[in-house]
């Protein structure tokens, strides 16, 4: 069997990339940053924000031969007031984190790259559930995210091709902190390797969505229910403690 | 007595289907300056455009390029701030994940939403000097559809920004978010889909422009328009 991970040098990447190698899967493992090969695992350096870069690494993928999972974990964000961030820096965010997940599944799906009973993971993010004001285009991203998984999910499934979509929360990740505002307590942010485990059970389980842990589900359900009010949680909660703009 | 300077809207979009109809729609209606934009070299559609419309011509499939020429031709227009922005530029490919090519997914990523971005941003100052707002053109999509994925997904993602853009902006520049329903425009043809006999449910894009004024007159954050609407038409006739 054989595994794609995006952004797998570190996080959640990383955790998925050992799990999947301890049960004997082999990793093709891509970053922008260069991985060391050992047994089952395969690196590729590409920046996935770099347009040209994706469809060469497409094209390997694809010479490389059949697939069993592609988990479409690669992602950046950007803090801080709309405004105060540079507009290089949106584009980049948005082809990363949405254009290249969906031009990699469409692409490798067409060149029959995923084998029958091949699965596709999407992470998205918590604040599809939320809103994120103080991310307005890292939300937006993940929102495009969530809704292309959505909406391919049964036209896949009728190729027996399982689409699972994850909303985690803020994790214990050298990323979130970066992110988060200053004092924001990371002792309650989940675990890279907790959340590899849930999404490798609930792939077991034939599960469609993922909201990792109680307080995810609980988000989830006060988003539908309230979601004015848990918008301006958020409000409250990240953007009127940001403090400078990290992109 | 000095008489007010006039309040001054920027529609994207505007030389065919609902952007156009909207266009004729307020440059009828009200005094407001229109500027609008759209692909079509100045000379293809400047006699379908109304009189006194400025028209700036900007491909947003190069997202980065159309907003700079935007703002700078908007600039040049002697214009200091900007009353309301509506980004109803917006393109759809009719192909399920076995047919949609990367350049379709970029290209309807590009104009729907990396545009939008880049235009609201450019625009938040002059928009804020006028205490104004941005009107998103979203769709009924943004809950995802099965034979145009990345479009629901652009759209989901204005959904997603203007949600944000409420929250940061609330007191500055008021965001609201109209998601058309079905709606007879080019579109459908440019996106490969022939809707048959559904085609008689469709809003006109009159009918739709005609919504869409209604509503951005209006303080709703977020509203969809659809057979509600739609049968309030037949009902009622058409708004006031």
């Amino acid at each position: 069997m054989r595994a794609v991970v995006t952004g797998a040098a570190s996080g959640l990447g990383h955790a998925l990339t050992n799990q999947l190698i301890a049960r004997g899967i082999d990793v093709v493992a891509i970053d922008r940053v260069a991985i060391q090969p050992r047994e089952h695992l395969t690196a590729y350096t590409a920046d996935l924000s770099d347009r040209s870069a994706v469809d060469m690494l497409i094209a390997e993928l694809i010479e490389l031969g059949p697939l069993d999972y592609i988990f479409h974990n690669a992602g950046i964000s950007a803090t801080g007031n709309f405004e105060t961030i540079p507009p290089t820096a949106y584009g980049r965010l948005m082809t990363l984190n949405c254009e290249t997940p969906m031009v990699m599944t469409s692409r490798l799906y067409q060149a029959r790259c995923l084998r029958n009973g091949a699965n596709i993971v999407f992470i998205s993010s918590l604040s599809h559930a939320t809103g994120y004001p103080g991310a307005a285009v890292y939300g937006a991203s993940k929102d495009a995210l969530a809704i292309y998984a959505k909406s391919i999910t049964k036209s896949l499934a009728d190729k027996n091709i399982a689409v699972l979509s994850v909303f985690p929360g803020p994790l214990r990740t050298q990323h979130a902190a970066r992110h988060a505002p200053r004092g924001a307590k990371a002792a309650s942010r989940m675990e890279p390797d907790v959340l590899a485990g849930k999404i490798l059970k609930a792939l077991d389980q034939k599960r469609r969505v993922l909201y990792p842990g109680m307080a995810a589900k609980i988000v989830r359900i006060t988003g539908v229910l309230l979601p004015q009010t848990t918008t301006k949680f958020m409000r409250r909660i990240i953007f009127e403690k940001l403090d400078r703009p990290v992109y | 007595m000095t008489s007010p300077s006039p309040s001054t809207t920027l529609i994207t979009g505007a030389t065919s289907g609902t952007g156009l109809a909207l266009t004729k729609k307020l440059a009828d209606t009200n005094e407001d300056q229109l500027v609008v934009t759209g692909r079509r070299d100045a000379s293809q559609c400047s006699q379908d455009l109304p009189a006194g419309v400025d028209y700036i011509q900007a491909d947003l499939a190069s997202p980065d390029a159309a907003a700079e020429q935007i703002a700078l031709a908007f600039e040049q227009l002697g214009h200091r701030k900007l009353d309301r922005l509506v980004l109803n530029a917006g393109i759809g490919f009719h192909a399920p994940v076995d047919a949609e090519s990367a350049q379709m997914i970029r290209q309807t990523l590009d104009v729907n939403l990396v545009a939008a971005v880049l235009l609201v941003h450019k625009f938040a100052p002059l928009l804020e000097a006028a205490r104004g707002k941005v009107v998103f053109i979203g769709s009924v999509a943004h809950g995802g559809a099965g034979n145009m994925p990345s479009y629901a997904a652009s759209k989901a993602g204005i959904a997603g920004l203007a949600r944000a853009l409420q929250s940061e902006w609330q007191g500055r520049i008021d965001v609201q978010v109209i998601h058309p329903g079905p709606t007879v425009t080019s579109m459908h043809e440019k996106a490969g889909y022939e809707p048959g006999r559904l085609q008689r449910l469709f809003f006109s894009a009159e009918q739709m422009a005609d919504e869409v004024a209604y509503w951005m007159k209006r303080d709703r954050k977020s509203v969809s328009v659809m057979f509600a609407a739609r049968l309030r038409r037949l009902v009622l006739g058409r708004r006031k």
